[in-house]
């Protein structure tokens, strides 16, 4: 081996574990050097790689025999069918209204099961906060196809720019759960084909303003962190309540 | 399943995440180069990691197997962008939080040189010198000759080297054994 050959080897492998490294370097002053210089590069390497670590998030660990699931959860046991079409332009209008006038009127207390309902999806925002970032990275479509499966649920995919996509358990449900960068921040859309509500439902906690929306036989939920955002949440829900549709 | 496997199956679950989720994160931050990219994508690869768990056999091969579920997600988050090209004088505030100042010299020099390399030279740096991947490790992982491992690590440190040179600053051997 000569100094040529040795210097390529251990930049590639500083721990010199290769046939003939220990003998040239103990033999060659230079190249012995030049051992120990790329050692304490790769010691520098080593911290600077180091970066902080943030505190360990486990996500909602779905039960397994949903989780096996998650990718097909039209393949779960048959409900009635409960397809929905496109909405008329005017229910959806209307619903706009509603929603809007809910947002900042408050609503009626849902029933018992409901309720349940929405301390579990305001418990999952606080789970998840890292998910509402600003950003203007989508998710790749086949992260969007993993999530929203179109067995179940379907979407326009035209809501805006989504940016988070995940199957999380909420209600005993996996379901989708995605984030899309509205024009005063993110809004957080979970889609809950089995959660059928009878009237749409103020969304309220720490950092979490939004509504839960009766479409069809499910629900969707709309949620901003401000209260600011709630016109951009109702017009959101609008538009997705007139394009969602459950395929189950 | 029954109450008693899936506490179990849990358990076992949190038991590998806990020992394994620091590098598994800066694995993912050091591919994506953003901190926060790298949380989701974490995140994504714990999920799936569960959804699979049975197929994992060995645990004393969970950290390999983790690693590759982090890398195929990071490969789907970036499926349809270019994230090589990123410009360092305009990065997010995520992405400009990776290479914040640490107070020495010579690690932030190399940090932001670090963040500069090209994919395919800076992840199996960080599998052979954070993850302690030998060669033939790094090549399986990345599904790449042996030689083209050595030929990519031989180049990162030059490049690194070549950084640190022209920055002016000076590395001080701390345990060049």
């Amino acid at each position: 081996m000569n100094c040529e050959e040795y210097r390529e080897a251990i930049a590639g492998d500083p721990t010199e574990f290769f046939p003939g490294g220990a003998e040239h370097s103990s033999g060659c002053e230079e190249c012995s050097s030049y051992r120990q210089e790329l050692r304490a590069l790769d010691e520098c390497i080593a911290r600077a790689l180091a970066i902080d670590v943030p505190a360990l998030r486990m996500p909602e660990l779905p039960a397994i025999d949903a989780a096996d699931n998650v990718v097909g959860i039209g393949s779960a046991p048959a409900r009635p069918s409960s397809r929905i079409t496109s909405l008329p332009v005017w229910a959806g209008l209307a619903a706009a209204v509603a929603v809007v006038a809910l947002l900042f009127t408050g609503g009626p207390d849902g029933a018992t099961d409901t309720q349940q309902l929405v301390r579990e999806i305001i418990a999952h925002m606080d789970h998840e906060q890292s998910s509402r970032q600003v950003t203007s990275v989508p998710v790749s479509d086949r992260t969007l196809d993993t999530v929203v499966d179109p067995e179940v649920s379907a979407m326009d995919p035209d809501i805006g720019l989504i940016t988070y996509a995940m199957s999380c358990v909420i209600n005993g449900h996996t379901v989708p759960h995605l984030v899309v960068q509205g024009e005063q921040g993110p809004i957080t859309l979970i889609l809950l084909p089995d959660e059928e509500v009878g009237e749409a439902i103020p969304l309220s906690g720490d950092n979490v303003h939004g509504v839960l929306l009766p479409v069809g036989s499910g629900s969707i939920a709309v949620i901003g962190q401000r209260e600011e955002q709630l016109g951009e949440i109702g017009e959101v829900g609008r538009r997705l309540s007139e394009t969602v549709e459950w395929n189950i | 399943m029954n109450t008693s496997a899936d506490f179990e199956r849990r358990q076992r679950f949190e038991r590998l995440v806990t020992a394994l989720h620091g590098v598994l994160y800066r694995y993912a931050a050091w591919l994506s180069r953003d901190p926060g990219i790298a949380e989701v994508v974490v995140q994504e690869s714990l999920l799936r990691a569960w959804k699979s768990l049975d197929s994992l056999r060995d645990d004393d091969a969970a950290k390999q197997w983790l690693l590759t579920i982090v890398r195929r997600e990071n490969a789907r988050y970036f499926e349809k962008k270019s994230p090589n090209m990123i410009d360092i004088d305009e990065l997010s505030p995520s992405q400009s939080a990776m290479i914040a100042d640490t107070g020495e010299r010579d690690v932030d020099e190399l940090r932001e040189a670090i963040y500069e390399l090209d994919d395919d030279y800076r992840e199996p740096l960080v599998l052979q010198v954070l993850m302690g991947y030998s060669t033939r490790e790094i090549a399986d992982h990345m599904g790449i000759r042996p030689g083209a491992v050595l030929t990519r690590l031989h180049r990162a440190r030059l490049k690194l080297k070549a950084a640190i040179d022209a920055s002016g600053v000076r590395i001080a051997a701390r345990d060049s054994g």
